[in-house]
């Protein structure tokens, strides 16, 4: 490289121009000298894949973040264990239905019964996926790129929405290969199965809304987590205290509505039981004809909210 | 006790985004008790049922932990924290600082609103509302120094802090008896049983296990905070 300088051992800058030169070294020129040097840069000129790829890309990295992928091994310990609870209800199940020939956990129940941990895999990776580029202010990069915000947006949404989806359907999957190979009395409960299926797409959809959503008004990860559990738990305990004082005084109608305070149960009256027509698994029924629109409409309608608050949030954010 | 490391806790506690969710548990707790109140089901049954699955189930753990990760988990996440390490102040005197300004947070945000529930809907009938006052402040407190502790000892504390609360007291704790022995809630109750004489509180674990118990869990969570801050290494983001 040195061969192609012009100037070969002249000092680089730095030299003041008329003073006097430092002992030890040869008599510089008189005016500093700047030197390009080739240091083998290459153009690009691959195919560029644009923006679908970006996003593909994006989203793909996210996922794998969000089960600690690419992360170190303490980042994995949190998703893969909650994921581990989350089979046991199926191997149990399984288990029971080789030694039994019983039904262990319904099918249309599985979310419900697991509500706790699939709340917690949602407050403690949705942060991740989000914190981190509020904080460390890197989403002016993404969008000088050709991703828009609403790429941004959606990929993060559809990563933690493919998560949770993947957290709820393995389980439920495997639980159903396993009646298959078992060959239970009677008829697979395949109705069942494909309903629960369809519930899972709806509770991933609309958790991941919510949850990226709160996720992403603080840039602390630790806030994020606690806001997330902190709203599940009061819908889920103030849902549950309703329910109870309005069956005390025999008002199951309410109590009915009471429930639909829980978004799990919200997804299961809406998706499982209002258009599959499951059996409900909230302790007591949920409102029928008009309940069934109105939970409907409510899963939408806090989607769409939670969507168009992360678009909002992202809007601010990448114009500072 | 240093009183700038107080008020620098207390202005990262309240001044910013964390005091929507301390103000809005309470709040909660105080609707469902006007609630109660207005359909008419404010026995004592229901109070007591209000106050154990709400203010001991889920306000407490909730506060305690955003409270007691909230005093120290930030700086440490930031990487402010050497600036307060580097100071000639002694490292436990800063994990006791940061305890007692956690605890006072929860006991003005758990406590009071647990009273202030319990009145309006019994009174002070059978020592319901002072029962569940002390037990919510003894147990809040318990609950600060130990997830404090969990903010200075893992990254992962706010979630650990959480799967406890969830997992080990709420779902583990229904199904195993066993596991309510190691349950803060649990001992809160127990310190709230015994005061209140209300015959709907029935509680398993011996007074003499769950003082001792929270003695040992707050005592023991402010001494290793701070033999854990004397020789912290602060490593970098995952």
């Amino acid at each position: 490289m040195s061969d192609r300088s012009p100037v070969p051992n002249a000092p680089e800058g730095g030299s003041p121009p008329a003073g006097p030169s430092a002992p030890g070294l040869p008599p510089g020129p008189a005016a500093p000298v700047g030197v390009i040097h080739d240091i083998g840069y290459r153009h690009y000129d691959g195919a560029r894949l644009g923006r679908g790829h970006a996003t593909a890309a994006l989203t793909v990295h996210s996922l794998r973040g969000i089960f600690g992928l690419g992360r170190p091994a303490r980042a994995k310990i949190i998703p893969f264990g909650l994921f581990g609870i989350m089979m046991l209800p199926a191997v149990v199940s399984i288990a029971i239905m080789a030694l039994a020939q019983q039904r262990g956990m319904a099918y249309p129940g599985y979310a419900v019964a697991l509500q706790p941990i699939i709340a917690i895999f949602l407050a403690s990776q949705s942060p991740y996926a989000v914190a981190p580029d509020l904080r460390f202010r890197v989403l002016p990069l993404y969008l000088s790129r050709p991703v828009t915000l609403w790429d941004y947006v959606g990929a993060k949404l559809a990563a933690m929405t493919a998560a949770l989806f993947l957290l709820l359907a393995v389980p439920l999957t495997v639980l159903f290969v396993g009646e298959l190979l078992i060959d239970m009395p009677g008829a697979p409960l395949t109705s069942d199965y494909l309903a629960s299926m369809a519930g899972a797409v709806a509770y991933a959809v609309l958790l991941a809304a919510l949850g990226v959503a709160i996720a992403s008004f603080t840039p602390r990860r630790g806030l994020g987590v606690a806001s997330i559990i902190a709203l599940y738990l009061l819908s889920s305990g103030v849902s549950t205290v309703l329910a109870a004082v309005m069956e005390s005084v025999n008002d199951y109608t309410a109590a009915g509505w009471a429930w639909l305070v829980n978004p799990f149960f919200l997804v299961d009256a809406a998706v499982q039981v209002g258009i599959f027509g499951t059996e409900p698994a909230a302790p007591g029924a949920y409102p029928g004809g008009i309940g069934v629109a109105a939970a409907i409409a409510a899963v939408l309608g806090l989607t769409v909210l939670s969507v168009a608050a992360l678009i909002m949030r992202y809007r601010k954010a990448a114009s500072r | 006790m240093n009183g700038v490391i107080a008020g620098i806790s207390y202005r990262a506690l309240l001044g910013r985004r964390r005091i929507w969710l301390l103000v809005l548990l309470p709040a909660v707790l105080l609707a469902l008790a006007v609630l109660l109140r207005t359909v008419g089901a404010d026995g004592e049954r229901a109070t007591v049922e209000l106050l154990k699955t709400f203010a001991i189930g889920i306000m407490l753990p909730l506060l305690g932990l955003i409270a007691g990760t909230g005093v120290i988990a930030p700086e440490i996440d930031d990487g402010t924290i050497v600036h307060l390490l580097s100071k000639p102040i002694p490292r436990p005197v800063i994990a006791q600082t940061k305890f007692l300004v956690a605890a006072s947070v929860v006991a003005v945000f758990a406590a009071v609103p647990t009273f202030l529930a319990a009145y309006l809907l019994v009174g002070l009938e059978s020592g319901v509302a002072a029962g569940f006052t002390l037990g919510a402040l003894i147990g809040g407190v318990a609950y600060a120094a130990l997830f404090m502790l969990l903010g200075v000892v893992t990254r992962h504390a706010v979630t650990i802090g959480i799967a406890y609360a969830v997992i080990w007291e709420g779902l583990v704790g229904n199904l195993v008896p066993g596991a309510r022995r190691f349950s803060v809630q649990q001992w809160a109750q127990t310190v709230a049983d015994q005061i209140s004489t209300s015959s709907f509180l029935t509680t398993e674990i011996g007074l003499g296990f769950a003082a001792t118990a929270l003695a040992v869990v707050t005592a023991g969570g402010v001494v290793w905070a701070g033999q854990r801050l004397r020789s912290f290494s602060l490593t970098g983001d995952e």
